[in-house]
């Protein structure tokens, strides 16, 4: 540490500050869980009319189906007890409707609409983007970092100007151009340009340089080819400039937005974003079927995140701060 | 690719320039006479293979587009032969009033989110780092995970917080005995309520950036700090932040950016809407390009875009750059 | 789930802004094939209709592809499903992009077949595939809307209208009687709506609106009650902005006044929130709202999947003692085709899906009426009555204008109306501001 120690007493209301703030930041997101959630239609004995908790005013902070199951699942037992069947089966019914009413979105998520086919297709366009995007700018920085040869430095400095230019600006010749190939409303249409990117060719030529030249050196000795050098040296020496590049690459690929609402039609080859756009603008859909299919597009770079969260933060300062 | 830069400019663009200092004299070293070129060439055929992937992708689907886009923007687009215009679709983005109205939207926009942006990344920044390693890995997680979300994802629950019936915030507003407010729905709150989400959306990446940085500042700044008797606070003003400074040059340029193409939440929550008081640039673009299929016109407000952005980079880079 | 009409993206198959081109000079010789000759794809468009067991949406056409894949050896019908919603949008963003269907769907709430497409020479005419004893079966102001310079450019379908939806368990409880046979004037109908907002549980808050709508550019529920002094949005020839006349303003003003003055409509009412406005009437949780004007896919939606003890109104007249509403005619349209027989074959398929038999089914499981005379006389509403008030409001219907620019004159209208209804500008100033822009359109 810099600076002198704090005291503890510092330190906790800096920590206590902080949660404050982080509470804030993550309450959107706990927002969209806890909706899909909700319980969205609940009548008791002496309710006159049911009620619904997505719609609520004051709004409901966590899931009414929780605290609810349990006081029936108590009741159910007091009954059970008291050998009251009738008692104990209505309680039963109830905590059945409640688990099915909280979970009863995601099934007719999953059922009514495309959300598992647009799951798969966010999956595998990033997939497949993400593997193509590690090989082509791995090969690509690999050589403008460690290879001598005319033209290096004017492809380079082309390649990365280019990184300046906001993608609106190409957003229509790109458009023009995906439609005279007849890849419009194919899956093409996304992953080639997309592969195209040219921020991994950047990063990747940055870690590159930090491969020792001795070690090509000795595996040209050895009288391997550059393909073999490439694949059996370089690779396996810049796992974690890759791992970097790969989730920064999957990130984007899986959150892309604009893109894809303009060159896909069919509804089964939409992306998770796409096909909640399209969600939200069907009338009829509740807030709670929006707010699960929101949490199905969530989760997978929640777990990504948590499970690769250091490769985040290597990408992040990578060639960002000096070192 | 321009959804995905869109995306990508916020998480992942990093300083161009950024080659370290070594290499760049080994650059320098390599730059042989033009001699033997061919000769050279053809030893290396193998690296030009190596490249030819990304060189062929980088052609097709960047090069000739942005090449493309300057044409396209001198013309008017039509299925059959588009006719060449000179410079009337600049003329007409200059005129319109659509476009002021966008561009005075995404300026607003951008001068309350960046400068919030980025010093409320600075002091989170600074209060993490005060912290053991587990809090810090703790609290940089939990900032960072709301930027990994899909703007989508947030868009649609903030578009739901911000219901007048049946949201959080009018809930909230509900304790003080203020509001209920028409938060989306009128045009005196609609671009406010924009702004007031992404300043709470934490600005992660800044997080993370200032945190490698001040663990790479030099102890004995601060040593001799102490020795002449500066407190904590004097500390932060005096040391921290002008070492600092280059990330600072760095998160504003690249937010500054990011919040120029502000998009996803206009076309998810608003519309550009009530009347056009959330337009912004973007949304104007592909409202122009793909509702109304003027390709001319949304060519040319995007490089007038373009050109705003590179103005805007180039003004702050010399103001935040001057006393180096 | 997807089933809106008259919304912003659908408007986009009224008007794009394209200019005219080279193709509409070559597609004049009427040649037509011979549809037996054609071997290989067809490409068709369409959107989710009603679902069956399996909430499939689509089965509908895919049975009527096998159907006919079946008669016809050799013939491929290749499905592209789009959503309602993305419809409009996609299908200008794919002609733009030279990647079009072979037939398309034009949404109901289109209104029409886009004018802009037909002179550019995208949309085919279907003049060689119907004859004059074949248009005999379809109403008038159903081929109308398909037709342009005395040439029909597509097969109308469905017909649609706005209507008012009353509900009746509300009006119970407020102690109120319905419209008789659902007529009213404006008078009876404020009066209505104040009877209808009530406080339930004495809160200080009120529970119950008694109406409420949005306004949106492509979205025309409130329209009609902008109509029933008697304006309209363009004179006869199209060359002058009219709702700025004093009828009109006032006729938006008092619209807007049910919430600004009257309060008898929500702080939403006016606002952008299609899905919103749609559940405070129908989802079962809340019901805050008693009557509110849709198109009449809601009429099917109340009748199944949020039922609800409902009844269809018109719309209220006022100076003009006219109740108006506002419809459109949904059918299919054949893109650019550079083969005759395939020209041949796909209208014959385009036939086929838009018989008397596929039209009478349509209008009993889609909410929709038939655009043929003979499917009309199969009696598809004998046992939904609802439906069939609605369908007598047919006379009532008027159309919107048929401008080429109409996507851009609508979007100038429809942001200035939002800024009357949230109180920011009075009806007067606001047209006064809209004429402004669109008059620029309409030079």
């Amino acid at each position: 540490m810099n600076k002198r120690p704090l005291d503890r007493f510092n330190k906790l209301i800096i920590f206590l500050l902080l949660s404050v703030f982080a509470v804030v930041s993550l309450l959107p997101l706990y927002w969209v869980f806890s909706t899909s959630l909700q319980l969205s239609s609940y009548q008791s004995q002496d309710m006159e009319r049911p009620v619904s908790y997505v719609d609520s005013n004051p709004p409901k902070m966590y899931p009414m189906g929780i605290p609810l199951y349990f006081e029936h699942w108590g009741e159910a037992r007091k009954a059970e007890k008291a050998g009251d069947a009738t008692e104990e089966a209505y309680h039963r019914d109830m905590m059945n409707h409640i688990v099915s009413n909280t979970f009863g979105s995601f099934k007719t998520l999953f059922k009514k609409h495309d959300v598992g086919k647009w799951f798969f297709n966010s999956i595998y366009i990033a997939v497949v983007v993400t593997v193509g995007i590690l090989l082509i700018d791995s090969m690509a920085g690999y050589v403008l970092a460690k290879k001598k040869f005319p033209g290096r430095n004017w492809i380079f400095w082309i390649i990365i100007s280019t990184m300046m230019i906001p993608g609106q600006v190409t957003l229509i010749p790109l458009f023009i151009m995906i439609g005279n190939l007849g890849l419009m409303d194919t899956h093409w249409a996304l992953i080639l340009p997309d592969l195209s990117m040219v921020f991994g060719v950047f990063l990747m030529r940055q870690f590159m340089y930090s491969i020792p030249d001795e070690l090509l050196e000795a595996a040209k000795i050895d009288g391997a080819s550059e393909w073999r050098t490439f694949w059996t040296v370089v690779l396996p020496l810049a796992k974690p400039g890759l791992a970097a590049l790969g989730i920064f690459t999957f990130m984007n690929v899986w959150n892309s937005f604009l893109w894809p609402i303009i060159v896909l039609n069919t509804a089964e080859l939409y992306t998770l974003p796409v096909g909640l756009k399209t969600l939200q603008d069907a009338n009829l859909a509740s807030f709670k079927l929006l707010m699960s299919g929101a949490a199905v597009a969530a989760i997978p770079m929640i777990v990504v995140f948590i499970l690769f969260q250091r490769y985040f933060v290597k990408g992040l300062t990578l060639g960002g701060v000096k070192e | 690719m321009p959804a995905s830069l869109l995306g990508g400019v916020q998480m992942t663009q990093m300083p161009i320039g950024a080659v370290p200092k070594k290499e760049e004299e080994k650059l320098k070293v390599m730059k042989r006479p033009n001699k033997n070129i061919i000769k050279d060439m053809k030893k290396n055929y193998s690296a030009y293979l190596f490249l030819l992937p990304k060189l062929i992708l980088f052609t097709l689907f960047i090069a000739i587009p942005v090449v493309w886009a300057f044409f396209i923007s001198f013309q008017k687009y039509k299925i059959f032969g588009s006719e060449f215009v000179g410079l009337d679709n600049y003329i007409e983005v200059f005129q319109s009033d659509a476009f002021r109205i966008a561009l005075k939207n995404t300026l607003l926009f951008t001068i309350v989110t960046v400068p919030f942006g980025v010093i409320s990344a600075l002091v989170l920044a600074s209060l993490i780092f005060e912290l053991g390693k587990i809090s810090q890995t703790l609290f940089r997680s939990a900032f960072y995970l709301p930027t990994v979300t899909s703007m989508v994802i947030i868009a649609m629950v903030w578009r739901w917080m911000y219901n007048y019936d049946f949201g959080l915030f009018n809930y909230v507003l509900g304790w003080f005995g203020a509001g209920p407010i028409n938060w989306l729905g009128q045009s005196s709150t609609a671009l406010w309520a924009l702004i007031i989400m992404q300043c709470l959306i934490p600005f992660g990446v800044g997080i993370i950036l200032y945190l490698a940085s001040m663990g790479a500042i030099s102890q004995s700044l601060y040593e001799a700090a102490r020795m002449d008797g500066a407190g904590k606070f004097k500390q932060w003003l005096y040391i921290t932040i002008p070492q600092l400074k280059p990330t600072t040059l760095y998160l504003v340029l690249l937010s500054t950016i990011g919040s120029f193409q502000v998009f996803t939440q206009i076309i998810m929550m608003t519309g550009g809407g009530p009347g056009n008081a959330t337009e912004t640039l973007v949304h104007l673009i592909y409202k122009t390009g793909f509702r109304d299929f003027e390709f001319g016109l949304a060519g040319a407000q995007s490089v007038v875009l373009f050109v705003i952005i590179l103005i805007f980079s180039v003004i702050q880079f010399r103001v935040l750059r001057h006393d180096e | 789930m997807m089933k809106k009409f008259w919304k912003k993206s659908t408007m986009s198959i009224l008007s794009l802004g394209l200019a005219a081109s080279v193709l509409a000079a070559c597609g004049d010789k009427e040649e037509t094939g011979n549809a037996e000759e054609f071997k290989g794809k067809i490409t068709i468009w369409d959107g989710p209709r009603w679902a069956d067991e399996d909430e499939n949406k689509f089965h509908w056409m895919e049975e009527k592809i096998k159907e006919y894949e079946a008669k016809h050896d050799g013939i491929k019908i290749d499905l592209v499903q789009v959503p309602w919603a993305e419809m409009g949008d996609k299908l200008g963003v794919s002609i733009t992009g030279k990647a079009w269907p072979d037939i398309a769907p034009v949404d109901i709430s289109g209104s029409s077949v886009n004018i802009d497409h037909i002179e550019q020479g995208v949309i085919e005419s279907l003049d060689p595939f119907f004859d004059k004893e074949a248009k005999k079966d379809f109403y008038d102001n159903a081929l109308e809307a398909y037709t342009h310079d005395g040439k029909l450019y597509g097969i109308p379908s469905s017909i649609t209208l706005h209507t008012m939806l009353l509900n009746l368990d509300l009006f119970k409880e407020a102690g109120v009687e319905p419209p008789k046979d659902g007529k009213w004037t404006y008078d009876e109908f404020l009066d209505t709506a104040e009877k209808l907002t009530f406080d339930r549980d004495d809160d200080g808050k009120t529970d119950v609106y008694g109406f409420s709508t949005y306004i949106m550019p492509g979205y025309y529920e409130a329209w009609p009650f902008f109509y029933k002094n008697g304006g309209s949005p363009l004179n006869e020839d199209m060359t002058e902005f009219t709702f700025d006349s004093p009828e009109t303003v006032q006729a938006i003003q008092d619209l807007a006044d049910l919430k600004l003055k009257h309060k008898v409509a929500p702080e939403t009412h006016g606002g952008n929130d299609v899905g919103g406005t749609f559940q405070s009437w129908a989802n079962e949780e809340q019901r805050t709202v008693a009557m509110q004007p849709w198109a009449t896919w809601a009429i099917g939606a109340a009748q199944s999947t949020y039922p609800t003890n409902f009844m269809v109104a018109e719309y209220p007249s006022g100076d003009s003692d006219k109740p108006v509403t506002i419809g459109g005619v949904g059918g299919w349209i054949m893109m650019h085709q550079k083969d005759v027989n395939k020209k041949a074959a796909v209208a014959d398929f385009m036939k086929y899906i838009s018989s008397a038999e596929e039209q009478y089914t349509m209008s009993q499981n889609y909410g929709v009426f038939p655009a043929r005379i003979s499917a009309a006389d199969m009696e598809p509403f004998k046992e939904n009555p609802e439906m069939a008030r609605a369908m007598e409001m047919s006379d009532q219907v008027v159309m919107l204008p048929r401008h080429t620019e109409w996507r851009k004159i609508d979007e100038a209208i429809q942001n200035e109306l939002q800024l009357v209804f949230n109180g920011e500008k009075t009806a007067e100033q606001a047209m006064a501001d809209a004429k402004k822009a669109v008059d620029k359109i309409l030079e």
